[in-house]
């Protein structure tokens, strides 16, 4: 049974993360990679280097502002499957961000010219363009997804791995592994890859399915 | 026939500023009417696209303003129309979203202005995956199903084969009769310009140099600088004589040839003179034309339908076209003496300072 509520716990903790990284990140990635402004290509190059950010790094800054005396202490997070979604947001957001605003920049300035023409309201205009740069939106949802399934290192820093709480599939197998029970972190090894594996099969299915 | 002004600019004027270059663009006066074409023509860089992108409101101009006074929308077809996801009945469809059309009606629509453009049959196709010709057809498409009152088109004979230019104007010729559009064309090409045209807008480094009708645009350009654009490539420098008639004005040409025409300037004044290489007539003894003297052929093109032929006429150098193929065509010879005609009302005169 400790299998099933890991593997929930799991995919409740990589779900809430991805969820709001695509809330805030798609939007985000589609204005950089439409819009110039002052700032913009500082912010390209925030969201660049953010892509290849080690999960561990990350993991020490949420704990730093989680931690009891942190700025944030007061709120009571750490090691709580908060402090997890949380990293792993941080994780998130600029794979989601990076990926769209490539896919956004790459549509030829012709194209909103083109819908700017035909006089295509303002809410229809974003949904051409969502639909248009769509493969490379589901890309950026593989990559988040991906990212923050495998990924140890920070939810272990602000989670803990705790019984129950905070305990995950990878901080399962990372623990077994290392106290000699090689059958558990085999078991739940394959448990990760089958849900990394079954979870990118669909969405590539989707973005395949889709393509014009 | 032209109606009521569609669109109007008024001391207009659109400043284009890129790094290392910038332009100003200024047409003190231009109108669309509805039912016309308009041709802008003009060499590359002289504010073509930039006339076009001011008139669909995608550039704010700097100064002065375009009205339109028409109920209907002004939209554009670009030069190499953008292809929207899908297929190319949902390319024609996304014009008309928001507009509060269901489904049905908004595929119907679709369909019909596909089938206006003979691409119906295209409906399903992916447009991505449209040769350019269709997807110029898709792009009229699917500005058409807006049912604008003005249209601008950006090089729309671009990339097509002399049958497509020829079978897409007659379809735009036939639309623009139905509908009552209003339609500027901007093109480098004047014959491309002629297929579709009421109307001709010559630009010359950002300014209207000159307007008006066809024939009188082609055919009494303002200045030199007017006639190489519009194709009267045959310009040389000359001076005003005394008339030797009442009715007609005589000009010299190269210091010892002279040129009978129309237009009364000063006796003395320095002129510029042009003749447009297809009123230049090699002289086969039929009277028609009083010959202008004895030219020297000097080289003969032919791309198998016109040949271009090379001209020596007293120092000065003329060229005329033959139907390739055909006649003198064939028969002329490199360094054949041949006798030049041409009507003194195809002899355009035009003030040297000018």
């Amino acid at each position: 049974m400790e299998v099933v509520a890991i593997t929930a716990r799991t995919l409740a903790v990589c779900g809430a993360a991805l969820l709001v990284a695509l809330v805030l990140g798609l939007p985000l990635g589609i204005f950089l990679g439409r819009r110039r402004f002052g700032g913009s290509r500082a912010m390209v190059a925030l969201v660049n280097s953010g892509m290849g950010a080690p999960p561990v790094v990350v993991g020490l800054g949420v704990a730093l502002l989680l931690w009891r005396s942190g700025p944030l202490g007061a709120l009571g997070l750490m090691y709580s499957p908060k402090a997890m979604v949380l990293a792993q947001i941080v994780i998130a957001l600029p794979l989601v961000v990076g990926i769209t605003l490539a896919a956004a920049g790459a549509l030829d300035d012709d194209w909103e010219l083109q819908v700017q023409t035909l006089g295509i309201p303002r809410r229809w205009r974003w949904w051409l363009l969502v639909r248009e740069i769509r493969l490379g939106l589901l890309a950026a949802v593989i990559a988040a997804l991906g990212g923050i399934l495998s990924e140890v290192g920070a939810v272990m820093m602000v989670g803990g791995n705790l019984e129950g709480e905070t305990r995950v599939l990878t901080t399962s197998i990372l623990m077994y592994t290392q106290m000699g029970d090689f059958e558990a972190a085999m078991g739940l090894a394959v448990v990760l890859l089958g849900l990394t594996l079954l979870l990118a099969g669909l969405l590539t299915a989707l973005q395949q399915g889709g393509r014009t | 026939m032209s109606g009521e002004v569609a669109l109007a600019a008024r001391a207009l004027r659109v400043e284009r500023r890129a790094r290392d270059a910038s332009f100003t663009l200024v047409v003190e006066e231009l109108s669309l009417r509805a039912g016309e074409a308009l041709a802008v023509l003009g060499p590359n860089g002289a504010g073509k696209s930039t006339l076009l992108r001011a008139l669909a409101g995608l550039d704010v101009p700097a100064a002065g303003r375009v009205d339109c006074r028409a109920t209907g929308p002004v939209t554009m077809v670009f030069q190499r129309p953008a292809a929207f996801a899908g297929s190319a009945l949902h390319n024609v469809g996304a014009a008309l979203l928001g507009r509060g059309l269901s489904g049905k009606e908004l595929r119907e629509r679709s369909r019909q202005a596909l089938d206006r453009f003979g691409v119906a049959h295209l409906a399903e196709r992916r447009a991505v995956t449209l040769s350019g010709g269709e997807m110029r057809r898709l792009a009229l498409a699917r500005a058409f199903v807006l049912a604008p009152s003005v249209l601008l088109l950006d090089e729309p004979f671009d990339d097509l084969d002399a049958a497509g230019q020829a079978t897409l104007s007659l379809d735009l010729r036939r639309v623009i009769e139905e509908t009552a559009v209003a339609v500027a064309v901007v093109t480098h090409d004047l014959r491309r310009a002629m297929l579709l045209a009421d109307r001709v807008a010559v630009l010359l480094e950002g300014r209207l140099a000159q307007l008006g009708p066809c024939e009188e645009v082609l055919e009494r350009p303002r200045d030199p600088a007017v006639a190489r654009v519009v194709g009267m490539t045959n310009l040389v420098r000359g001076r005003v004589l005394p008339p030797r008639s009442a009715d007609l004005a005589l000009v010299e040409v190269s210091g010892a040839q002279e040129l009978p025409c129309r237009t009364r300037l000063p006796v003395g004044s320095e002129v510029w003179v042009g003749i447009r290489p297809e009123h230049l007539k090699i002289d086969v003894g039929r009277g028609e034309v009083d010959p202008v003297g004895k030219a020297v052929v000097e080289h003969v093109v032919s791309d198998g339908v016109a040949a271009s032929v090379s001209l020596e006429w007293g120092g000065v150098q003329l060229q005329t076209h033959l139907l390739a193929g055909r006649g003198l065509a064939r028969s002329l010879a490199r360094g054949e003496a041949v006798s030049l005609s041409v009507s003194p009302d195809h002899v355009h005169v035009m003030p040297a300072d000018s």
